[in-house]
């Protein structure tokens, strides 16, 4: 076992595509990103000296369409984090069958250490660079850790000023006065809750006073928590950085969310303190982990009480966590298709960019809910043919629809 | 862009439904007598897997509004309707492309406020 992000996944990918019939070269050519980009950007600081960033774009495959994925702005950002992320978007999005293939950026800069003019120089120059190789038809960026709908307006000026015309379609996750899609903002909760509501149909369980416990109330934590409450959802358990709160008589995460404008999570009054290492104990029917990596492992899996873990974040589970949840009965949402909500809306903003037509919010949902719930039921159902878990089985179907897509396209020349 | 909900509910509910619709500014409604069955085949007590299917009486309820209201509508219709049990009622979403009002000839919006 590697502690390597990239040779983790290139493993993950092994144990995968050994249910899957592929022949070896396939799998090589699944293995290896089809461009890796690596720039210098040099910026000219407030103080008047030049500093140099490296930044980085990865376009993991575009058998199935142009590369989609988001650009970090992280401190420890690293080459092969990149590469990583990169496969992880080309099975997501094959995952949710949207026509794009995979891709990842980012830059080595903690954004919160520069100035917002540099933060817009730094972007701008990272934007002129990827020039030749982002656009609608090739290559679209999206916010990520670090970035947000601001740096992807810059990103969309930069790109339009050097075509002559506005290019909206060239990134995701835009402001809406920009031509950000309704709905983008919750778009992962809303994606997530959607395969909560058909795991709870596929096991027979009844929707009425089910109890949620939600860790990290970040975006896609609360508004998840928001959308569970209105459709009569008890949330009892909720944390953040600062803490961990809960109360059997269930939190309003509304309440919590304008409290949570001034003062810390931990001080809300209509909850309970809880030890934060115990969050997981907590007995409740749905668990989403929806904060950072490597939450659940093999030390505190077996004291997991719900039903079922959505996983919210990316990768909240280690994999020697996996087969205690198993043993447990413990119905996984893994995070590839559990969270996939963020990347479909983010290819209706791009379908409504090419079109110059938008949608109503309404519109937004159904549709996400229309994809969210096949994407489901589709990797269920695989799941049952092969005697797969679902993570495995999510992980083999997406696959499996790049490896077609590859071997139907053939190999140039 | 116009919307028909179209709800099968109790009987028993109806007046309770209007009234609470009326209150929120509803305009406008058509119901029917209907009779129908659902996943329960007619039976209200489940665990009926040999009898045949029968029919209950059902109230139909059509309602046109514009979209950005539908949900809020939806919510109070099942607010009203929910009773826990088999039979509640369903509730359908239809696109309308058009509505006229046949006095006034006015179409669109104008013909439903």
């Amino acid at each position: 076992m590697t502690d390597n992000v990239w040779e983790m996944t290139l493993e993950r990918l092994d144990d995968t595509v050994s249910v899957l019939d592929l022949k070896p070269g396939t799998v090589k050519y699944l293995k290896e990103p089809r461009k890796i980009l690596e720039i210098s950007i040099p910026v000219k600081m407030d103080d008047g000296d030049i500093e140099i960033f490296k930044g980085y774009r990865v376009q993991h495959n575009t058998n199935r369409g142009p590369a989609k994925g988001g650009i970090r702005y992280h401190q420890d950002v690293t080459l092969d984090e990149i590469k990583a992320l990169s496969m992880l978007m080309t099975w997501k999005c094959s995952l949710v069958n949207i026509p794009f293939g995979g891709a990842k950026g980012g830059i080595i800069v903690d954004p919160y250490k520069v100035s917002k003019r540099e933060l817009e120089k730094l972007t701008r120059r990272y934007t002129y660079e990827l020039l030749p190789f982002i656009g609608p038809e090739k290559d679209i960026p999206a916010p990520d850790v670090g970035t947000n709908a601001q740096i992807m307006a810059w990103i969309m000026d930069t790109y339009s000023i050097a075509k002559g015309y506005m290019v909206p379609g060239v990134v995701t996750g835009k402001p809406i006065s920009l031509g950000g899609s309704q709905g983008r903002e919750e778009a992962t909760s809303r994606g997530a809750v959607y395969t909560i509501l058909s795991a709870l149909k596929v096991l027979g369980i009844t929707t009425s006073n089910l109890t949620v416990a939600v860790q990290g109330f970040g975006n896609v934590g609360s508004h998840a928590a928001k959308i569970l409450y209105d459709l009569g959802f008890k949330i009892i358990a909720l944390s953040d950085v600062t803490g961990a709160i809960q109360s059997k008589n269930g939190i309003d995460p509304y309440k919590l969310s304008d409290f949570i404008r001034t003062k810390p999570l931990v001080d809300y009054p209509d909850a309970e303190k809880m030890d934060p290492l115990k969050f997981f104990e907590t007995k409740c029917d749905i668990l989403i982990p929806a904060a950072l990596e490597n939450q659940i492992t093999a030390k505190n899996a077996s004291t997991i009480k719900a039903k079922i873990i959505a996983e919210g974040a990316n990768a909240p589970t280690t994999p020697d966590a996996d087969p205690i949840l198993k043993d447990n009965n413990i119905f996984i949402i893994p995070d590839v298709l559990c969270n996939s909500g963020g990347v479909t809306v983010s290819y209706f903003e791009w379908v409504q960019g090419n079109d110059a037509y938008f949608w109503s919010k309404r519109k937004v949902n159904l549709q996400l809910r229309d994809i969210m719930e096949k994407a489901f039921y589709e990797v269920y159902d695989f799941s049952k043919d092969r005697k797969l878990d679902m993570r495995n089985a999510a992980l083999a179907l997406a696959v499996s629809r790049v490896a077609e897509a590859m071997r139907i396209r053939g190999i140039y020349p | 862009m116009l919307r028909k909900v179209e709800c099968f509910i109790q009987p028993f509910k109806l007046d309770e439904v209007k009234d609470a619709l009326f209150d929120v500014g509803i305009e406008g409604m058509s119901i029917s007598e209907v009779k129908g069955f659902g996943k329960q085949r007619g039976y209200t007590n489940g665990g009926t897997p040999n009898r045949t299917v029968k029919f209950l009486p059902k109230i139909k309820m059509e309602i046109v509004v514009e979209e950005e209201i539908v949900d809020d509508l939806i919510k109070t219709i099942v607010k009203l309707t929910k009773t826990g049990d088999f039979g509640s009622g369903k509730i359908f979403v239809i696109p309308v492309e058009d509505a006229i009002r046949i006095r006034t000839e006015e179409s669109g919006k104008s013909a439903i406020i």
